[in-house]
């Protein structure tokens, strides 16, 4: 807590340039991921290789855009991946009931929605620990949808519902103009409404935001509430991807996610980070996972080296913000 | 009537333990018999000993994320080596030394680089769940066999599994140190507050990276239990499950997530619950899919239980 204080009260200049070293270092670290991959295999950099790398990052583009909002108030929100696979759940399941796409998506966010509100209130009213009861419902939502899909995957032909996730304009997929609209939407929302200044007050100094009237318990339960319902978008997209409602879609994704937001330069104690260091993240740590897997690395070796990246990356910001301080 | 309240307050998962007994009694009286309830007992060592270790994590306002997975990797580092000597005795060496690495691994990290314990317990997770498939060749089982395996997984004492003696001699230890000694008075220090804690004296890191070798040590114990139940070991085994069954048990238990509140007795009573129930899902035949629902709406309702009683205490306190 008095650290986030401190740093908030130094001078802007030196944030920046802190921040701009950061983007820096992050983009030069894509270019030579990006390189590396292109010498291993020469397609990579073909227009159709990379329309396909996004497409497949896209759903992590927007749960960590999600989770950058979680993580500004001081949370961290563990159910996200699992409410994928519940939101993609119940609106397969809406969609299968109704034949209407529209109702549909609705449900998919809805459904994504209500678990973000359980989350919200217990963090945001009651004031528990976010990890703790996000993995409450981390077990709940996966639960519900092995419930709701009965344990096995549900084929969708509707092609409205499965525009989204899978069409393309020529080379480019739908989805990654409609990543960046959700980007810029984000970013409005966060550097030009009060609800933003909200979240940044909320975990930087939470007394603080308190004392001053800005509610922030309230802003806690809204985060999540949008963090749900960005799960339940991105089940839209999953669903279309792969044509089918699956019950275990989603699984891990909320670590990587938390793997890009801190790459990204979000502090994990809230009040600090950018929507566009998530970008940037995100391109990176997606990039190595999708390599991991172009490659044939065995799963249980990516596993070791994604836990390896988040606790580095972890490990590196400590060293960096202590050397700041003294 | 003040008393009734007392005792309903702070010992409410006895009656809800004892409840749901008799609920499942009236559903189907097997559930209560002899063999069941000492199958269960044998059941719940592993979620036992990964709820102590966890007990005292999160009484000092942390947690160990990695406990379910570690516990998954330490079983299998006991069959690699058991299918290397065909003995247990390096392999259970093997174990207590690397559980306890493990633990002063996360212990320095949450205590003398200050890191959050649930992001670097989350990213030990993946790598113990990364190594436990590294190092057994892909797609293969262990078997284990033979004396140790079968004198810890099936003797009993006084019609008791000697696996369970060993988690209620553990939970012994653990209520005497925490009750009686300065390590326990310090945990809960920590766990209320740090600053004071510092203030009065209390070596804090040493505490912690201590809190952290002891859960580390518990993944190793249940890990061995857990491969003595199951008679092979593999990488595929649920330890999330596990992970998820302790810290339903210690919630249920009365422990405060947010630290400096708990008791091991209440932590014995969850664990009793959590074995009663996940028995009566599989033997009333509730579907496999329904019982994460269910682990998923239990900790929620302990934890806004939890939050309701400890708001009337202090309501009452003023």
């Amino acid at each position: 807590m008095e650290t986030a204080g401190k740093t908030t009260e130094q001078s802007p200049s030196p944030a920046i340039s802190a921040l701009a070293m950061r983007y820096l270092v992050l983009a030069a670290l894509i270019v030579i991921a990006s390189l590396g991959f292109g010498f291993a295999n020469e397609n990579f950099f073909s227009l159709a290789n990379i329309g396909i790398l996004l497409r497949s990052i896209s759903v992590l583009f927007i749960v960590s855009m999600a989770m950058t909002f979680v993580m500004l108030t001081g949370g961290i929100d563990l159910s996200v991946g699992s409410n994928v696979a519940f939101a993609g759940g119940v609106g397969v399941i809406a969609l299968t009931a109704t034949g209407s796409a529209p109702v549909g998506f609705l449900a998919a966010i809805l459904a994504g929605m209500s678990i973000g509100l359980i989350n919200g209130i217990f963090v945001g009213r009651m004031k528990l620990s976010a990890f703790m009861v996000t993995l409450a419902t981390f077990a709940l939502a996966r639960g519900l949808a092995l419930v709701i899909y009965d344990a096995d995957s549900i084929n969708v032909s509707n092609a409205i519902f499965l525009w989204l996730g899978g069409t393309s304009w020529g080379n480019v997929p739908v989805v990654i103009p409609f990543v960046v609209l959700v980007f810029a939407v984000l970013s409005v929302v966060l550097y030009r409404t009060t609800f933003g200044r909200d979240v940044y007050a909320a975990g930087a100094n939470f007394k603080t935001a308190f004392v001053l009237g800005r509610r922030p318990e309230r802003t806690l339960v809204w985060v999540y509430i949008l963090s749900g319902a960005l799960a339940g978008l991105s089940a839209i997209i999953t669903v279309g991807r792969v044509s089918s409602g699956q019950p275990w879609a989603g699984l891990y994704l909320e670590f990587d996610a938390i793997t890009a937001v801190i790459l990204g330069g979000t502090s994990l104690f809230g009040g600090r980070g950018r929507l566009f260091g998530t970008i940037l993240g995100v391109l990176l740590y997606g990039i190595i996972i999708n390599g991991l897997v172009l490659t044939g690395t065995n799963p249980y070796l990516q596993s070791l080296i994604k836990g390896a990246i988040l606790l580095s990356v972890v490990l590196l910001d400590s060293w960096t913000q202590r050397g700041k301080q003294r | 009537m003040t008393t009734v309240g007392k005792l309903l307050r702070e010992r409410n998962i006895i009656f809800v333990t004892l409840a749901c007994c008799l609920v499942f009694y009236l559903i189907n009286p097997r559930l209560l018999s002899l063999d069941n309830l000492s199958a269960i007992s044998r059941q719940i060592v592993p979620i036992g000993l990964i709820a102590l270790g966890q007990f005292f994590v999160v009484v000092s306002g942390n947690i160990d994320l990695s406990m379910g997975m570690a516990s998954v990797l330490f079983a299998i580092v006991l069959g690699v080596f058991f299918g290397m000597t065909g003995g247990v005795e390096l392999g259970l060496l093997a174990v207590v030394a690397s559980s306890l690495a493990l633990g002063f691994f996360n212990g320095v990290m949450v205590a003398k680089l200050k890191l959050p314990a649930f992001i670097v317990t989350l990213s030990v997770l993946f790598m113990a769940q990364g190594l436990s498939g590294l190092i057994i060749p892909r797609g293969q089982q262990i078997f284990l066999m033979g004396g140790f395996f079968s004198y810890v997984g099936s003797e009993t004492f006084l019609g008791i599994y000697l696996s369970f003696w060993f988690l209620v001699a553990l939970f012994g230890l653990a209520y005497v140190v925490y009750n009686h000694t300065r390590i326990g008075t310090c945990i809960i220090a920590i766990g209320n507050s740090e600053e004071n804690a510092k203030l009065a004296g209390i070596n804090i890191d040493r505490v912690k990276i201590g809190i952290f070798m002891f859960s580390g040590l518990c993944s190793g114990f249940a890990g061995v239990m857990l491969s003595t139940r199951m008679g092979f070991v593999q990488p595929g085994l649920d330890g999330n499950g596990l992970l998820l069954d302790g810290i339903a048990a210690i919630i249920i238990g009365g422990t405060l997530i947010l630290g400096g509140r708990g008791t091991i007795g209440g932590a014995f009573w969850g664990l009793l619950f959590i074995g009663l129930v996940n028995n009566a899902l599989n033997l009333l035949n509730v579907e496999d899919v329904w019982h994460q629902v269910f682990k998923g709406l239990v900790i929620l309702a302990a934890l806004g239980a939890n939050w309701i009683l400890w708001q009337s205490r202090e309501a009452t306190a003023h």
